[in-house]
């Protein structure tokens, strides 16, 4: 068959460009390290991750760093499902005062940096409400990315066919209940994979909490790289670490999809 | 056809709407001082060109479209700015749709239930046998557990109809149940709406389906611009209109 054989030839293309780029990165890193006189030591990463005395096992700073991470994205993006929700629900909603908070929300947090509204809860609300360092930086992630996490939702209420809502409409289904066994079932599997997009920038993003002294994965590399100068072998190691995660994560999502979608068919949702 | 009227039933209007007026933004009024009238156990079927304000007309009757006039008033209750009178008509009248509207996530069996449970308070076990029979009712009983993207239009519109019957509702709506469907389908649908009429359903149909106007119904009324041009049994409408503008239009669909 032509087209096969013109299929392999393009994918063994592919692979040797692909191999290509990773070999020019390689020789690049290595040449620039060369010029400037660096020395690798790998071999002292292992011990910042993880190390055994007397057959006990002890989380290195870097270990202990990711739980942090795991645990600030974890709750942050449990919040911001549920901040990006509501927000999605108000600015849907008949109340004109839900709509203005809504909309007064998503655009303070959408047209200001998460650097700076990390500082301003740091150093101005945290003083104030009297929270934790921890709280601030899962507060601060949650608030922004539930701005954008709200849009999704409003994206995928808004796609579900008016019929949906006249049909629960004319059985005498209230607004609440339409919305929770009619509309959002639909509607999540719906935004399911810019909402994973989203969850993967939470992951990326959490590593600006650092700036507040929070003792995450990037904290933990910061103070490794400046006891240690093993620049390139942390922020390497940090970089695949944070890779992998969002890797897993989008496994997860892909995992819950076909799950979700295993209902005999996956097409339901096409008109 | 004559059907049989609950006597106990002091009101034997079951549907008042007085006055109606709609209009929609631009210059076609929707209903213009529409007033009708619909006995307990009564099939009104409404036929008319497309935008003469049919649907308008029985989507006001369930609150899905606001009239700026008027008065409706369904099996006593009024349709007004009381909250609770609204929901109370939502339930008491069913409804169903031209393109079915069913809920794809859910199989047949929930779909027929949700309902049920939700607002009449049935537990699950309960629901489920009440669905069981409504489906057995128009013919889909071993359909119970696919989902409405596995099934044909006609049945889907048949559970559609299940659906909104589970609500045991006084009055059911059909908005041009089986204009989505295809010709072969729309035998099956019409045989459960001509079964339903039959066991003395208050029925107000919009539909072109002049052989089932001319079988089923108890009075056919013919609306132009948002305004009853003729009214009458089915008799005497299709064998003797007496509005011109009645002929025309017969003499175009026949």
């Amino acid at each position: 068959m032509q087209w096969r054989s013109a299929t392999r030839i393009t994918s063994a293309v592919d692979v040797a460009k692909f191999l290509l780029t990773l070999g020019l990165l390689a020789w690049l890193v290595g040449r620039g390290s060369e010029q400037l006189g660096y020395q690798w030591h790998w071999r002292r990463i292992p011990a910042y991750l993880l190390t055994v005395t007397d057959g006990h096992w002890h989380a290195g700073p870097l270990l202990d760093g990711l739980l942090v991470t795991l645990e600030i994205t974890a709750i942050s993006l449990v919040l911001a499902a549920v901040i990006g929700l509501v927000t999605a629900l108000l600015r849907l909603s008949g109340s004109l005062v839900g709509r203005i908070l809504a909309i007064f929300y998503l655009e303070t947090i959408r047209n200001t940096p998460l650097l700076v509204q990390i500082f301003f809860l740091y150093f101005v609300m945290a003083p104030i409400l009297d929270i934790s360092r921890f709280t601030t930086a899962v507060l601060a992630l949650a608030f922004f990315e539930g701005a954008y996490a709200s849009e999704i939702f409003r994206s995928g209420i808004v796609a579900i066919d008016r019929g949906q809502w006249e049909a629960a409409h004319s059985l005498g289904l209230s607004r609440l209940a339409t919305y929770r066994h009619v509309i959002l079932p639909q509607a999540v599997r719906r935004v399911l994979p810019p909402l994973t997009s989203q969850a993967i920038s939470l992951v990326k993003d959490s590593a600006l909490v650092s700036t507040i002294a929070v003792y995450d994965l990037t904290m933990q590399g910061r103070v490794i790289v400046a006891e240690t100068f093993l620049v390139f072998e942390v922020w390497f190691t940090l970089a695949a670490i944070y890779l992998l995660l969002a890797l897993a994560l989008s496994l997860l999502v892909r995992l819950v999809e076909r799950r979700l979608g295993s209902h005999g068919q996956t097409a339901w949702n096409m008109p | 056809m004559e059907h049989a009227m609950n006597e106990e039933e002091p009101e034997s209007d079951i549907i008042i709407a007085r006055n109606l007026h709609k209009t929609f933004p631009g210059p076609v009024a929707a209903l213009v001082d529409f007033s009708v009238t619909v006995r307990r156990g009564e099939v009104l079927v409404i036929v008319g060109p497309s935008g003469s304000g049919k649907s308008t007309f029985l989507r006001c009757l369930n609150g899905l479209e606001e009239v700026e006039s008027g008065s409706i008033i369904v099996d006593g209750i009024p349709l007004d700015d009381n909250q609770r009178h609204r929901l109370e008509i939502r339930r008491e009248v069913g409804m169903v749709f031209q393109s079915f509207n069913l809920f794809p996530h859910l199989d047949v069996l929930e779909n027929v239930s949700l309902a049920q449970r939700l607002v009449r308070g049935k537990s699950r076990a309960e629901a489920r046998g009440c669905s069981l029979e409504l489906l057995a009712r128009v013919g889909l009983a071993d359909k119970a557990a696919s989902y409405p993207a596995e099934l044909s239009g006609g049945q889907q519109q048949r559970v559609a109809i299940a659906r909104a019957l589970a609500m045991m509702p006084r009055v059911m709506l059909f908005d041009e149940a089986t204009s989505a469907l295809d010709p072969e389908m729309i035998g099956e649908v019409l045989d459960v709406m001509r079964q339903l009429a039959e066991e003395g359903m208050t029925m107000v149909v919009v539909t072109h389906e002049m052989g089932f106007a001319r079988e089923v119904s108890d009075r056919v009324l013919f609306m132009e611009h948002g305004r009853v041009i003729e009214e009458g049994t089915p008799g005497e409408f299709f064998n003797h209109p007496r509005r011109q503008r009645t002929r025309e239009f017969l003499r175009q669909i026949l």
